[in-house]
């Protein structure tokens, strides 16, 4: 089979650990131990697992430490599995497929922030923190409330030391008032939120009349290519195979394509190289090229960068 | 003279250029690192660059291209996008192998010339990939649209120093 083209980054496991029951870390490094590609704080990356099973975790390092990747995930027995397969299928030496990070958090380098964790939604903030920290920056507070023990306190030890986290157990204490924790604080604070779902509605609410730039909700919502704003799903089809598969708008038609095995290959992916060139049937494609003449769009179509008028592109594929 | 012929005198007589600066990465997407010297094999590639051929390993693989063993950038066009954009891209950002300064990497398609002591054949222009703006964060892929660098395979190995001299046969 000829091999597919990279569009991850390779990394390996080189660690892992439970630092309590039903936490799994794991270090994720290029095979040499390469600097990875650069992120942000707060940033988060997608692990393809298996097949269609990919999943977005934060990664609770900070850019400086730029030989790893490191993550956090919590057994979630109802989950979609995900975390399952993180926990029961991977071991120590095992290569992992990693999207490029996305992301990441904004602090304010002078004011406070606010840093307002569930569980292991404190993930992307352990990044933060030990960012800030070692910057010298000690503008932030975190709260941070779990239904049991705190699970990775030491990732944020010295925060933790210098006074500057409150860790509330919801097992034994009430579910702090989140509007009650940002009052505490003057105005011109930023806040952050990362948490199971009723804890990000009631940070919703108590930032509801907040100016936009001032507060940071983590929802890991996959990055969509800045698309036409009339654009609408199209069912594409593979002629020869029958395969098909609806590209939203703003999906990637690539990955489409990559996922349904059709025998196209890929360069620049921005429609200037033309070596995805390919015959069109039904359509008519939106054409977004930058190199076919109008006499060639009549037949042919740079897929990469292609959209649809109708419901179906068809290609002879 | 044709100008034809005046492109010809001045591509294959009058320049002469200089390494500036020398990357490499092992993997796709890795960040590229600078070298003070780079080691080139002919036909194959860069030793320990993620393009050297025959190195292609598993499931995900570059595509191996006998025309792209090593590639070359002109340092003009990164001051001409900085110009004409206000984007800053340093020299390790452009994922060429070879910075150079004062080499007409435009003219030299199909062309010998030596970059120090190894003597290489420009087979293409490159075209930008437009995953390096989700790598660099930066929108470039328009700015490097016709200034991209050039592909280039290697008839003669050797050593690669950064200040070696680029000129042509
Ligand atoms: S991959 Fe280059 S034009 Fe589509």
């Amino acid at each position: 089979m000829t091999p597919k083209p990279i569009r991850t980054v390779s990394t390996v496991i080189r660690h892992t650990s439970e630092p309590i029951p039903g936490i799994r870390v794991m270090v994720l490094q290029d095979e040499d131990g390469w600097e990875l590609p650069p992120f942000r704080p707060g940033a988060h990356i997608d692990i393809h697992l298996e097949k269609r099973l990919v999943r977005t975790y934060s990664l609770c390092n900070a850019p400086h430490e730029n030989d790893r990747y490191v993550i956090a995930v919590k057994r979630e027995e109802m989950g979609r599995g995900g975390s399952i397969f993180v926990h029961d299928r991977l071991a120590v030496g095992q290569h992992l497929q990693v999207s490029l990070p996305r992301g990441g958090m904004e602090v304010d380098p002078q004011e406070m922030n606010i840093f307002i964790a569930g569980g292991i939604g404190i993930t992307p903030f352990c990044s933060v923190i030990r960012d800030m920290e070692y910057r010298g920056l000690a503008n932030y507070r975190l709260y941070w409330s779990s239904n049991g023990p705190a699970c990775l306190p030491e990732m944020i030890q010295p925060a933790v030391d210098a006074g500057r986290v409150d860790i509330v157990n919801t097992l034994t204490a009430p579910i702090p008032d989140i509007s009650e924790q940002l009052a505490r604080h003057e105005n011109g604070i930023r806040a952050f939120c990362c948490g199971p779902a009723p804890m990000l509605d009631a940070f919703d609410k108590a930032v509801s009349d907040w100016p936009e730039e001032r507060f940071h909700v983590e929802r890991f919502t996959p990055v969509r290519i800045a698309s036409d704003p009339n654009a609408k799903p199209f069912t594409l089809v593979l002629a020869r195979s029958g395969r098909q598969q609806v590209v939203e708008p703003g999906d990637s038609i690539v990955e489409a394509l990559i996922d349904m095995d059709a025998d196209i290959s890929f360069s620049c992916e921005g429609g200037i190289c033309g070596l995805c060139r390919t015959r069109w049937i039904e359509g008519p494609p939106v054409h977004n090229d930058r190199i076919l003449t109008a006499e060639e769009r009549a037949q042919d179509v740079m897929i990469c960068v292609a959209g649809c008028k109708g419901p179906r592109l068809v290609i002879d594929a | 003279m044709t100008i034809r012929e005046t492109l010809e005198t001045l591509t294959d007589a009058t320049w002469s250029g200089v390494v500036c600066h020398l990357h490499k990465t092992p993997r796709a997407f890795l960040p590229m690192k600078n070298f003070e010297t780079l080691q080139l094999v002919a036909g194959r590639g860069i030793e320990g660059d993620r393009y050297m051929i025959g190195n292609e390993a598993g499931f995900y693989s570059h595509k191996p291209e006998d025309g792209r063993q090593v590639t070359l950038f002109e340092i003009e066009a990164l001051e001409a996008i900085r110009r004409d954009y206000g984007i800053e891209i340093a020299p390790i950002e452009h994922r060429r192998n070879v910075t150079v300064r004062g080499v007409p990497l435009n003219h030299l398609v199909f062309k010998k010339f030596w970059l120090g002591e190894c003597l290489l054949e420009a087979t293409r222009l490159s075209t930008p990939c437009k995953h390096i703006e989700e790598i660099l964060g930066k929108p470039v892929f328009d700015p490097m649209v016709h200034r991209s660098g050039l592909n280039c395979r290697i008839l003669q190995g050797g050593t690669v120093k950064v200040g070696d001299t680029v000129r042509p046969v």
